[in-house]
């Protein structure tokens, strides 16, 4: 190593602790044997406590604290109340921020919101329970079986998982931006990543991503395939406490809802089938489809479908 | 389903103990972000609540400021990305230009002894120069050398991947001393 190279390459992390034990064993050694990156060694951890010094952490004004504190324990309140009065809350936009971030929000409106959820209740307030007439066998609820059954032993992603997700749990998916934890992909972004809902377009598919953190699963991955016949197909994996979603999506011209469905939500319906629940979805334009298939009850799907509408088709 | 097993007062006291410690960073963050004390108040709020709300989530055992830290990135980014907020020397280009205005100003303090004593305050010139800084290269070191948070929670709470953030806190190192040499020469010409 020289002198350049230490500069160039190592010594920020030599200064912050983050070089790997090869790595910091040969800046060490390097260190010792050269007064000048020595010196410029000292010179960056100096640096490093002025910058702490000149932009020290202040202190939290103490009626923020309070309003803060006010604020948790109204969350506690209504954490108690039903799901159906928190489901509309959480369709709801979020309280706008200070006046200047308050704006350009792309949030669903508080209308169509109410709308939907006023559409859910009526949904699940009217079963349709004819589940008793089984349904005759539709071959692409037969290949989600088929998959779901693979992927509970086998899910291999092809889509850097780095590019949706990280630590927080935040998915970088083009979802509904009603909610900032999810982080939602932004075509002003375009440069800085290539996000899952990205990859599907880019291989010519809806991006059907569905925000199920509120039900409690985060996606754990996702997988650009192609089905016998060439067509490309989609699947992402939704894992959770209660077990798992998988979804499908792909061209399918010819398909048509089944008869015997469950209960519907605006383009999608809901099936039960051969012991799996099952979310269908059809995309208003290019004769896509989303095949969602858990084994979940059919109701609870419903639910965080709901929640989660990521295009809004059920509306 | 997502709840971890024990009672609401629980999940609050949990919350209390592990992530209101961190609410002066957050508060500090969404201020030198947010820019004035109105929307960093809540900025600061949101990422609270936020944080409450998803507490489930968090992985006990890493760091929870940084986790929060990245929700406040996280909302900061969705709510004011489409805003027309002026970032402050965005180029390297920039960057010489804002330290060149800077030093001028120096200059110029001949004439005024009390903002030659600021200017001559070392929190006041490291704050200068890091102000100069083009964002990503500032909110990098700030995350490291303030927050002491480590690459790989920078690379989270930006949503940038690790050797960017290398990069980040390297030139930004480098970019910082560059900045502290031009001030300090358009301060020794004026003779203190
Ligand atoms: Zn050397």
């Amino acid at each position: 190593m020289d002198c350049r190279e230490y500069i160039s390459e190592y010594l920020a992390g030599h200064a912050d602790g983050e070089l790997a034990p090869l790595a910091r064993r040969a800046a060490d050694e390097h260190v010792a044997g050269c007064p000048i990156c020595r010196a410029q060694l000292i010179e960056e951890r100096a640096l490093k406590a002025m910058v702490r010094q000149g932009a020290a952490i202040v202190k939290a004004p103490a009626d923020l604290k309070s309003r803060i504190r006010g604020a948790l324990d109204e969350a506690d309140r209504r954490a108690a109340a039903p799901w159906t009065a928190r489901l509309i809350e959480f369709l709801a936009p979020v309280r706008a921020l200070g006046s200047r971030i308050s704006e350009p929000l792309v949030w669903a409106p508080a209308s169509l919101a109410a709308a939907i959820a006023a559409a859910i209740w009526i949904a699940l307030a009217v079963p349709q329970h004819d589940s008793v007439a089984t349904i005759p066998p539709v071959p692409e609820f037969e290949l989600a079986i088929d998959r779901f059954k693979q992927f509970q032993h086998e899910f291999v992603p092809n889509v850097p998982a780095e590019a949706y997700e990280n630590e927080t749990g935040a998915v970088y998916a083009w979802v509904i931006n009603r909610d900032p934890v999810h982080r939602v992909a932004d075509e002003a972004d375009s440069d800085a990543f290539n996000d899952l809902a990205r990859s599907y377009r880019s291989a010519n598919l809806p991006d059907d991503l569905f925000d199920f953190m509120q039900a409690g699963y985060m996606i754990a991955g996702g997988r650009v395939d192609r089905l016998a016949d060439g067509r490309p197909i989609a699947y992402t994996l939704y894992k959770g406490m209660a077990g798992q979603i998988v979804s499908l999506c792909f061209h399918d011209p010819t398909m048509a809802a089944p008869i015997g469905a469950v209960n519907w939500l605006g383009l999608r319906s809901f099936y039960e089938y051969k012991g799996y629940s099952i979310c269908l979805s059809f995309y208003p334009t290019g004769h896509f489809i989303s095949i969602l298939i858990t084994r979940m009850p059919v109701m609870q799907l419903m639910r965080d479908v709901a929640a989660a509408d990521p295009s809004g088709i059920s509306r | 389903m997502t709840r971890k097993s024990g009672t609401a007062t629980d999940r609050r006291l949990a919350f209390e103990r592990e992530a209101m410690p961190h609410l002066d960073a957050v508060y500090s963050t969404a201020l030198r972000l947010a820019r004035n004390p109105d929307d960093a108040n809540d900025l600061t709020q949101e990422t609270i609540l936020r944080a409450y709300r998803y507490f489930d989530q968090f992985a006990s055992g890493t760091n929870c400021r940084a986790w929060m830290l990245t929700i406040l990135y996280n909302i900061f980014r969705n709510a004011w990305r489409r805003g027309e907020r002026e970032q402050p020397a965005a180029t390297p280009e920039e960057f010489d230009a804002e330290i060149e205005a800077h030093s001028r100003a120096a200059d110029q303090s001949r004439i005024n002894p009390e903002a030659l004593l600021l200017n001559r305050t070392a929190g006041r010139r490291i704050e200068l120069a890091l102000n100069a800084l083009p964002a990503e290269f500032r909110e990098a070191l700030i995350l490291v050398d303030v927050q002491e948070l480590n690459y790989q929670e920078v690379a989270t709470v930006l949503n940038a991947p690790l050797g960017t953030i290398k990069s980040r806190v390297s030139r930004g190192r480098a970019l910082m001393r560059k900045a502290l040499c031009r001030l300090d020469q358009a301060r020794g010409k004026t003779g203190t």
